[in-house]
């Protein structure tokens, strides 16, 4: 087992990275609790903040955390970090989830890899740049450009319900999200 | 061949996001096939989206769940879903192959539409209320005139045409909110086949709007 269990600190990206690679390699249940208690709860805040209830969102934060288990092999951390590919895993099946919902057939099997870069080799550049420069992109935007960013993330209609959030008017928030996004696209190209 | 217009930050956000309707999300997936550039911009708002998982405020879980996935862990695993048998993508007109991004579409036969416009619906098992373009253009003619009240994408798969904004060729996306009033035009050089969805509401406008309306009811 990691050092991670020893210490009773939040585990740091590569830590979680280390766990999910010992799932991969010695199916390490112990590894995997921590990373379930890490993302768990994490996962259910996230799906419920992107409106699913609470129940929907418990059952997503598990069957993502299965994913987890059951694709540990697949998992590359140099083209993401955990909490990336987390992420990924619960967006597709919160995009599985609601197809389901409208009471249509099977779940794609082969939505996660709607793109198709196994041949190009340019994720395998950047990882640990690209999460580096976001970061670094992100503090440098104005409170309320990252709060924009962040609420576009989350919501479904994002400009009108950013605009009822932050009290502005509709056309206001369309020029303030392009605004927002545009200020991180010559951040995070500045930084080049 | 460089690409010159691509989706923009937000749609490429919202489709990190996963937040982006399934038509539209298809024309996305396809534009990203074939580009770099947005390819990594997907990433890296893929990266956003790990960032804000790490720092939301965590909801405990029911008290059992650890447990009850940690037996249910043990269970063994469903057997592997035998792998879909892989069609042949179908071939367009000019010969190029139906993009993989569409390779779980069922694709329409080709229907006419006008003078010198055919168009073919792509049916998407999973969501039947997707709608889903293909359209096949001859030459110097307009592209179906169709106001909509959310954004329109086009990505462009052989061919090219123009509008006020500039010229479209293969691999070329054209992202077009409602408001803007833009009338694509074929250029003379021959056909263009090219995959279309939008968002929000269809508005009549035209004749070949009002077909393509009808047409995307159907």
């Amino acid at each position: 087992m990691t050092d991670v269990a020893l210490g009773g600190a939040m585990p740091n990206g590569e830590e979680l990275d280390r766990l999910i690679q010992l799932i991969a390699s010695e199916r390490d249940k112990q590894a995997f609790a921590l990373l379930y208690k890490h993302f768990a709860p994490r996962l259910k805040a996230f799906l419920l903040r992107q409106g699913l209830a609470a129940s929907v969102a418990e059952e997503l934060a598990q069957e993502t955390m299965l994913s987890v288990w059951r694709k540990a092999s697949y998992f590359d951390p140099q083209r993401a970090g955990a909490a990336t590919w987390i992420f990924t895993i619960a967006r597709n099946l919160r995009i599985d989830h609601l197809r389901r919902d409208r009471s249509v057939s099977t779940p794609d099997p082969e939505s996660e890899d709607t793109v198709d870069d196994g041949e190009t080799g340019e994720a395998f550049v950047l990882r640990a740049e690209r999460e580096e420069r976001l970061r670094t992109a992100m503090k440098s935007l104005s409170p309320e450009q990252a709060a924009i960013v962040r609420l576009s993330f989350f919501n479904d209609k994002p400009h009108s319900e950013i605009a009822s959030e932050l009290g502005l008017p509709l056309g206001t928030v369309k020029s303030r999200v392009r605004l927002a996004l545009g200020k991180l696209r010559t951040l995070l190209e500045g930084q080049l | 061949m460089s690409i010159q217009h691509h989706p923009s930050d937000e749609t490429l956000l919202r489709y990190a996001a996963g937040r982006l309707p399934v038509a539209p999300g298809l024309v996305v997936a396809t534009h990203l096939s074939g580009c770099v550039e947005c390819r990594a911009r997907v990433a890296t708002f893929e990266a956003m989206g790990g960032s804000l998982l790490e720092q939301v405020t965590p909801e405990p879980m029911e008290p059992e769940a650890l447990a009850r996935l940690l037996a249910q862990i043990d269970a063994p695993a469903p057997p592997p879903r035998a792998p879909a048998p892989r069609k042949p993508l179908p071939t367009l007109p000019g010969g190029i192959l139906l993009p993989r991004a569409l390779r779980h579409c069922e694709m329409g036969r080709w229907r006419w539409l006008g003078p010198g416009v055919r168009a073919s619906s792509l049916t998407i098992a999973q969501d039947p209320s997707a709608r889903l373009t293909l359209l096949r253009v001859g030459p110097g003619r307009k592209l179906p005139e169709h106001g909509h009240t959310g954004l329109e994408f086009t990505q462009i798969l052989s061919g090219s045409f123009s509008d006020g904004f500039g010229r479209y060729r293969p691999g070329d996306l054209s992202e077009m909110d409602s408001e803007i009033d833009h009338q694509p035009i074929v250029d003379p050089e021959g056909e263009c086949i090219c995959l279309t969805a939008m968002e929000g509401e269809m508005r009549i406008g035209g004749m070949f709007g009002r077909l393509l309306t009808s047409f995307a009811r159907i």
